[in-house]
C-alpha cells in the first residue's frame, strides 16, 4: 500500500470501517467479491471512473464528503447484480439510482464509525450521482485532503474517496 | 399479507419487492411509496400487515413518517430498513413506535428472518399452474 505525504485529518480508526463497509455492501447487495489494492491521501479529489455516487456527512464535530466511483463496465455489472437483471437491461436511471444507493450504504457505515468514535451524531445528505469521464467532486470540507481507497473487482479498479474536516 | 414498501430509491424498492416475491408474497399485495408523505397518505387509506420504512428520504423522512403514522393511531407493524446504523438511532426509532429494525446492507436471509420475527409466518409457496391443453383446464399443482 502506498501513501503520500499529504496529512489527512482522518485517523486510522476510520480506514478499517470504510474498507469493511465497502466490501460488505458489495458482497451482500451485489454478490461481488472485492480486493483492497492500496490506500493513499492526496490534496484534491482523484478523478476516477465514469460515474460517482456522492454523499455529504455533517455533524457537530466535523463535515465531509464520500464519493464512490466506478468505471462504466463495473457500474453496469454491480447494479445489474443488485437489481437481479442483466447489464444490457439497465436504464441510465437504474444505474444512477443503484450507485446512489451503494454510496448511501457505505456512507452509513462510515457515519456510524464516526459517531461511535466521537459520541456525536452525524447526518448524511441524500446521495447524488455525477457522470462523465474525468468528472470532479468538491468536498464539503473545503481544503481537507481526500483519503483514497482503491479496490479491484471483476477486473476493474474502483475508488472510495473520503474527505473530512474536524472542527 | 399486504406490505407497504417505502424508499426514495426506486432500485431499492425493486430489490425489496423482488425478495418479497421470492418469499411468496403476492406482487398485487405489495404497495410502493417514494417518501414519508406518500407513505403516510397510503397508510391512512389502506390496511397493511407490515410497513418497511427507509429513514433518509426527501419531503418527509422515515422517522417523521413513523411519528405521524403512530400519532394517527395506526398500529400496523413498521420495520425500519435503513443505513442508519448507530445504536442511538435504533433506540429513537423503537421509541417512536418501530417494531423492528434492519440495517442496510442486508441479505435475503436477513430479510426473511426479520419478516418471520414480525409476521410470525410467511405466505405458503405459490401453487404452480399449468394448462391441460387437451381439455383447456387450468391445473394447480
Amino acid at each position: 500500500m502506498s501513501q503520500t505525504n499529504v496529512k489527512s485529518d482522518l485517523d486510522a480508526s476510520l480506514v478499517n470501517p470504510l474498507i469493511k463497509a465497502t466490501m460488505t455492501v458489495m458482497e451482500k447487495m451485489t454478490n461481488t467479491q472485492v480486493q483492497m489494492k492500496q490506500i493513499f491521501a492526496q490534496e484534491e479529489y482523484l478523478p476516477s471512473g465514469d460515474l460517482s455516487g456522492v454523499i455529504g456527512i455533517l455533524g457537530e464535530q466535523g463535515e465531509g464528503t464520500v464519493a464512490l466511483s466506478f468505471p462504466l463496465p463495473l457500474a453496469n455489472i454491480v447494479v445489474a447484480r443488485f437489481l437481479g437483471t442483466k447489464p444490457e437491461h439497465l436504464s441510465s436511471e437504474d444505474r444512477c439510482d443503484g450507485i446512489g444507493e451503494l454510496v448511501n450504504m457505505v456512507s452509513g457505515q462510515a457515519k456510524a464509525a464516526l459517531s461511535n468514535e466521537s459520541g456525536c451524531l452525524y447526518k448524511l445528505t441524500l446521495p447524488t450521482v455525477i457522470q462523465g469521464a474525468g468528472h470532479q467532486v468538491t468536498s464539503q470540507a473545503k481544503g481537507a485532503p481526500f483519503l483514497v481507497l482503491e479496490f479491484e473487482s471483476e477486473g476493474h479498479i474502483f475508488h472510495l474517496q473520503l474527505s473530512f474536516k474536524r472542527y | 399479507m399486504r406490505i407497504l414498501v417505502v424508499d426514495d430509491s426506486a432500485i431499492m424498492r425493486k430489490v425489496i419487492i423482488r425478495e418479497l416475491s421470492n418469499l411468496n408474497f403476492d406482487d398485487d399485495d405489495i404497495v410502493e411509496a417514494a417518501d414519508g408523505n406518500e407513505a403516510l397518505q397510503i397508510a391512512k387509506e389502506k390496511t397493511f400487515s407490515l410497513i418497511l420504512m427507509d429513514w433518509n428520504m426527501p419531503n418527509l423522512s422515515g422517522i417523521e413518517a413513523l411519528f405521524e403514522i403512530r400519532s394517527a393511531g395506526i398500529t400496523t407493524p413498521i420495520m425500519m430498513v435503513t443505513t442508519e446504523a448507530e445504536r442511538g438511532q435504533i433506540i429513537t426509532a423503537i421509541q417512536a413506535g418501530a417494531n423492528n429494525y434492519m440495517v442496510k446492507p442486508f441479505t435475503p436471509e436477513d430479510l426473511k428472518e426479520k419478516l418471520l420475527q414480525i409476521l410470525g409466518t410467511l405466505p405458503p409457496p405459490k401453487k404452480e399452474q399449468r394448462v391441460d391443453m387437451s381439455e383447456g383446464k387450468i391445473i394447480q399443482e
